[in-house]
């Protein structure tokens, strides 16, 4: 109890001079606000992608059922936008072919083709695309409930067939159909960016410095013990950086409408992030003796780990072969758990394995850290 | 143990030593830090301890505040075995030769915090630090950030924070290094007291002036090892009823040395002989002129000559071949 007790308060005053400083503030927060709004407009994305898809139709139908099609694709989230001939120019178009109702008619099978710019939206093309066979499953089951006459005077008397039928589109497993970005993406993706560079500056550094001015040695002439000692600095960094994460999220979430996801599992994803963070800080300060090196390390580390890790861009858009260098970086697996949550409706099950490396990672700096706790030089 | 245990064996501590260090060693490789050292030290004892740079001094305070390892030899305190318990260390004050504390962050503050890793009650505790910090004349500005502060401020903060749990044992590394006059006078005040108080107290320090006006005892020790230790007085009669004879000039040491080389037999020793500078104790100042004739047929340049009573510094001369500042 009383081990615990000193462990606390050692912790807490760490804290509470970290906060005292005064480029506390511009560190934890105005530095990565800034970086936020930088990297959140940069990859605009996911679910803050423009409100509207567009589509551009070829009616080429000789018959009634092409107008008909395309009164069931108008949705509020597609622009249609019609063309007489192929433009040279589009995002996605459909062709309807000239005998597009005739085969309808003779109920004959046929294949519409839906072209594709390759660098466009791939959220839009899915939202027109789903749109599309929502249109197609309307008019199919309009025409197995009243054959070829007139379906709209039909459905004014029978308004509860208008939805009969909606569309759920899945994926094959890996196929992107979302790129996460926007705000969802560059809050994360920062704040994971500067657990680690407060963490391991700041945490570094003070490790370094009490050793340096005795800290370290004068807090041992108390009944406590090194072992208790080198928990509550690990302690005290871990919540420096959860701190850092916190503040960022709150921030976040007023001012940008920031959405997690799952917010408890996200919290553990960081967490334990932290917890590597903080134990590979104490291990800097231990193995260095001098404050231009940590910091210069701790500004390396932080910046490799979190271009390679995915926190400035979205992992989902650079080349395989990068993506699978990424994952020697241990912002990856907390970027990438957190993108489950956000943008690939994970569970605990889904992000377990991130967990689980994230975890080995603290346990084994941990120890590390521990071996190399230096009191005195 | 249960600090209670400790309490009840108080009792028989007053038989006991407060203190007592058997055979101590330490080596830092090939450098012998501590070599057996002994020392002992009863209650409300203030024992200064004399030694140049390199002595071992802080060695020795390190082992006892269990900051250094890897050492042979024993050190029982209130008759336990000193690395025993770590409770046993709710009794032990010890002030480091830095100034280790959080400069960010006030003097209360500090206190309370440095305070606080002691099983001290917490209201104890607020009425204690604002009681020593009255005591070494930090109060009026005990809300001011430490780094604020004047060297000679630091080091009484220094020192208060070694107080604040009512130590038996108080050890101080080097109290006094580097500050005014002012600030000096009022550590080594409080040193007196906190001793007159029933505490037992060890200093270090390289001033010889300090230990004289302050210890009840003086150890002199160099190279590891305590060389000769008693009060003021008992070390001074170990130079003998003689005079002190500081020759200034112009002259090798190894001239010197040689040009007084059989001259013991008549009551003239040679203390100390560096470039330049010589010391000299006589048992009988006629002796003097002998001396100088000596140095003149070599042509050995004398320009002063001064003839001083024995004191502390002479005694640390005859021990140690050198002056303390060297
Ligand atoms: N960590 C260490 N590694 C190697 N040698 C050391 C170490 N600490 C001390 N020493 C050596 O041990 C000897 C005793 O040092 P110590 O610091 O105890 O002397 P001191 O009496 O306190 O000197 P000072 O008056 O300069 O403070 C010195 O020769 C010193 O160089
Ligand atoms: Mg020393």
């Amino acid at each position: 109890m009383r081990r615990l007790k000193r462990i606390l308060r050692i912790a807490g005053n760490d804290i509470r001079i970290m906060v005292k400083d005064k480029v506390f503030f511009f560190w934890t927060l105005a530095f990565p606000i800034l970086f936020i709004l930088l990297f959140g407009y940069l990859y605009k994305g996911g679910e803050t992608a423009p409100p509207s898809a567009e589509l551009t139709v070829l009616n080429q139908d000789e018959g009634r059922w092409g107008a008909y099609f395309l009164e069931k694709i108008k949705s509020p989230g597609i622009v249609l936008k019609t063309a007489g001939t192929e433009p040279a120019e589009y995002n996605r178009l459909i062709i309807l072919p000239p005998d597009f109702s005739e085969k309808i008619e003779a109920r004959k099978d046929q294949a519409l083709a839906l072209k594709k710019r390759e660098d466009a939206s791939a959220a839009a093309a899915a939202r027109v695309e789903i749109r599309l066979y929502q249109a197609i499953a309307r008019l199919l089951s309009e025409l197995v409930l009243y054959g070829d006459g007139d379906l709209t005077k039909f459905l004014d008397g029978h308004a509860e067939f208008r939805d009969l039928v909606t569309v759920k589109t899945r994926y094959p497993a890996k196929t992107i159909t979302v790129v996460p970005g926007g705000m969802d993406h560059a809050i994360p993706g920062i704040t994971v960016q500067f657990i680690m560079m407060m963490v391991l500056i700041y945490g570094g550094v003070t490790v370094m410095e009490d050793r340096k001015k005795g800290v370290l040695s004068r807090l041992l002439f108390s009944p406590l013990s090194p072992g208790a000692l080198y928990q509550a600095k690990l302690l005290a960094r871990w919540l420096m950086g959860m701190l850092q994460a916190l503040m960022l999220f709150v921030v976040g979430k007023i001012f940008f409408r920031l959405n997690l996801g799952d917010v408890p599992l996200s919290l553990l994803v960081i967490a334990v992030f932290a917890l590597a963070t903080a134990a590979l800080s104490v291990f800097i300060g231990s193995l260095m003796g001098k404050e231009d090196m940590i910091i210069g390390l701790s500004i390396l580390l932080a910046n490799v780990f979190a271009g390679l890790g995915g926190c400035w861009w979205p992992i989902e858009v650079v080349p395989p072969a990068v993506r699978t260098m990424g994952m020697i970086s241990p912002a990856y697996w907390a970027m990438d758990a957190l993108h489950k949550l956000r943008f690939f409706q994970g569970d605990f099950a889904a992000v377990a394995p991130n967990l689980g490396v994230l975890l080995a990672l603290a346990v084994v700096l941990s120890i590390l850290a521990g071996r190399f706790f230096k009191i005195r030089d | 143990m249960l600090p209670g245990r400790i309490l009840w064996y108080d009792a028989f501590t007053k038989e006991w030593n407060m203190l007592e260090i058997k055979n101590l060693t330490k080596s830092y490789g090939d450098l012998l830090a501590l070599d057996h050292f002994s020392l002992t030290l009863e209650k409300g004892e203030v024992l200064g301890l004399l030694g140049p740079n390199g002595a071992g001094k802080t060695t020795l305070i390190s082992i006892l505040a269990g900051t250094v390892r890897d050492f042979t030899g024993s050190v029982r305190f209130l008759g336990h075995d000193l690395f025993s318990d770590r409770n046993l260390k709710n009794r032990l004050g010890i002030v480091p030769q830095d100034m280790a504390f959080y400069e960010e962050l006030n003097a209360m503050d500090n206190l309370l915090f440095w305070g606080g890793l002691y099983d001290v009650p917490r209201d104890a505790l607020k009425k204690r630090a604002a009681e020593i910090l009255e005591r070494v004349e930090l109060s009026g500005r005990m809300k001011e950030p430490v780094k604020n502060f004047s060297g000679g401020m630091k080091r009484r903060l220094n020192t208060a924070i070694g107080l604040l749990h009512r130590p038996d044992l108080l050890l101080l590394d080097e109290p006094t290094v580097g500050i005014d006059v002012q600030a000096k006078v009022s550590i080594l005040d409080l040193i007196r007291k906190v001793g007159a108080e029933g505490t037992g107290v060890i200093f270090t320090t390289h001033q010889l002036a300090e230990v004289e006006n302050t210890c009840s005892r003086i150890a002199i020790m160099d190279c590891g090892r305590i060389l000769a230790q008693g009060t003021m007085e008992e070390l001074i009669r170990l130079v003998g009823e003689k005079d002190i004879v500081e020759i200034t000039g112009n002259f090798p040491a190894a001239s010197f040395t040689e040009a007084l080389q059989d001259l013991d037999g008549n009551g003239i020793e040679l203390l100390s002989a560096a470039d330049n500078l010589a010391t000299l104790a006589v048992a009988d100042t006629e002796q003097i002129p002998k001396t100088m004739d000596r140095l003149f047929r070599r042509k050995l340049a004398v320009t002063d000559l001064k003839i001083k009573t024995p004191s502390l510094e002479t005694v640390f001369l005859k021990l140690t071949g050198r002056s303390l500042r060297d």
